[in-house]
């Protein structure tokens, strides 16, 4: 119906052809040195200008995160209209390094806790091209000891598993999507589960769920579960906080509680955090979760 | 001149796509995509079979870098197969004119829009087909239509810049020739 000509039918054909092989080979598990080499000089072109935006985006952030706090700014605004410019902007850059600083220092002490030897990134991407995955780009990488199956935390807790590394980025599966699970265990107690970014069937929407195997288990809102930690440390390591637990839901006739989990991370927001690129000898246990908070305070 | 300058401009949009687009710290799923609004205009200046090629090379980068979550060629082929579809749509419509002639930044701004709309289905559509547990129906309605509509928005970035380039470098004497033999179809 369509006229064209059979020339470029078949240059169509070809490429489509072409793209077909590359689904395949990249579909296999295992890396492929096609792709690999493939996605090695993409990165090449990459890694030197997501640098340059980082240092263009750094001062918009902090504009951009102006602006999204608002009206609650107000009173701030006015108040440091008052002071001159150049002091302004002094104090904008000094109040960024200052929160990237808080972020790494909190970094550390988590991975000093745990005794955990890390390697500190950025992520240099939060959002991808069609959305369904929950995905970072960190940028360090295979030049920077990072390897796929690693464990990425911040100072919070933790972020996620290293899925792909490159030489000099690495993709970071965050534990909010749906296709991860991690082997998360109760605090204090040594009741296991699994705790994933999917739906559980029966389960209320959540960005996280835990999914508690025993039955008998009494789990409350405010109890905190630690990851259990893998053969070896990969993908995950032990005893690194997971998040709170928001909401118990039991159905009849399921065979696991189900619990709705606040992360302890902001997966939305992530600036600095740490590859895990040796685990301890030991497992820190609930170590690294910080003083539970004074209910009594609230009231 | 003017291949030089697409060529530069498609991977510019591929590499802000890539760099800044997904850098960008959101609230809600889906982002704009620059990439199909790049192919989007390529094809509607040229032939079928540059338009496929352009598509493939451009979803073909945008697949290489990172993030790497999903299987590399999706975007190959779908791009690949949008440019040929749109080219192939626009010269056989009668909607291009008489050949050689320009395009309006409307028409391009339009089938953008379209296009985006069918990249974003035609993405859930292989997810759901292929049992991908992050898409289900809800969920990925909102992500079309948010990613569509952050498009819609950013497209003119993309569009209007390539589309300038591509109308202004053209061999327009082409367009005055009338032969019996029109190469635009019916």
């Amino acid at each position: 119906m369509f006229r064209d000509s059979s020339r470029s039918r078949l240059t169509l054909l070809a490429l489509v052809a072409a793209a077909v092989v590359l689904l395949a080979l990249d579909g296999r598990p295992g890396s492929d040195p096609v792709t690999g080499t493939a996605r090695a000089g993409a990165e090449l072109a990459f890694a030197p200008v997501a640098g340059g935006v980082g240092h263009v985006a750094d001062p918009v952030t902090g504009l951009y995160q102006g602006i999204k706090e608002g009206p609650e700014a107000a009173d701030r605004i006015a108040e440091l209209e008052e002071a001159n410019a150049e002091l302004e902007s002094e104090l904008e850059a000094a109040a960024l390094d200052e929160d990237r600083a808080d972020q790494l220092d909190d970094l550390l002490h988590l991975s000093g806790l745990g005794e955990y030897e890390i390697v500190p990134a950025r992520a240099i991407t939060h959002v991808t091209s069609q959305g369904y995955a929950h995905t970072a780009t960190l940028d360090a990488g295979t030049r920077s000891g990072v390897e796929k199956n690693m464990t990425v935390v911040n100072g919070q807790g933790l972020v996620g598993k290293v899925t792909e590394a490159g030489p000099r980025t690495s993709t970071v599966l965050l534990t909010t999507d749906h296709n991860s699970s991690v082997g998360a265990r109760l605090e204090g107690s040594g009741k296991i589960g699994v705790a994933g970014g999917g739906k559980v069937p029966g389960a209320p929407e959540a960005d996280l769920t835990y999914e508690l195997f025993d039955m008998e288990t009494q789990i409350e809102p405010g109890d905190r579960i630690v990851t259990l930690g893998s053969h070896d440390g990969a993908p995950f390591v032990p005893g690194v906080p997971i998040g709170t637990v928001e909401e118990v839901h039991v159905s009849p006739g399921a065979l696991s509680r189900v619990a709705s989990i606040e992360p302890a991370v902001d997966h939305a927001s992530l600036d600095t955090v740490g590859v895990v690129v040796d685990s301890p000898a030991g497992d820190p246990r609930d170590s690294l979760l910080p003083p539970k908070p004074d209910r009594e305070e609230d009231r | 001149m003017r291949a030089a300058l697409t060529f530069v401009m498609v991977a510019v949009a591929v590499l802000a796509q890539a760099a800044v687009v997904n850098r960008l710290p959101l609230d809600w799923p889906a982002g704009p995509d620059l990439v199909v609004g790049a192919v989007a205009v390529v094809a509607l200046t040229t032939g079928p079979a540059v338009a496929a090629a352009c598509g493939f090379a451009a979803g073909l980068a945008l697949d290489a870098l990172p993030p790497a979550e999903h299987t590399m060629g999706t975007h190959t082929l779908l791009l690949c197969l949008a440019g040929y579809v749109i080219s192939l749509l626009y010269r056989n419509t009668g909607m291009s004119g008489s050949f050689g002639g320009r395009v309006s930044a409307w028409t391009a701004l339009g089938v953008t829009l379209l296009a985006a709309l069918a990249m974003g289905v035609t993405f859930a559509a292989i997810g759901f087909f292929t049992g991908d547990p992050r898409v289900d129906l809800p969920g990925a309605a909102l992500t079309v239509g948010i990613g569509t509509a952050a498009t819609a928005v950013v497209s003119p970035l993309v569009v209007l810049p390539i589309l300038w380039v591509r109308n202004a470098f053209a061999e327009v004497d082409f367009a005055t020739v009338q032969g019996p033999m029109s190469p635009g179809g019916w």
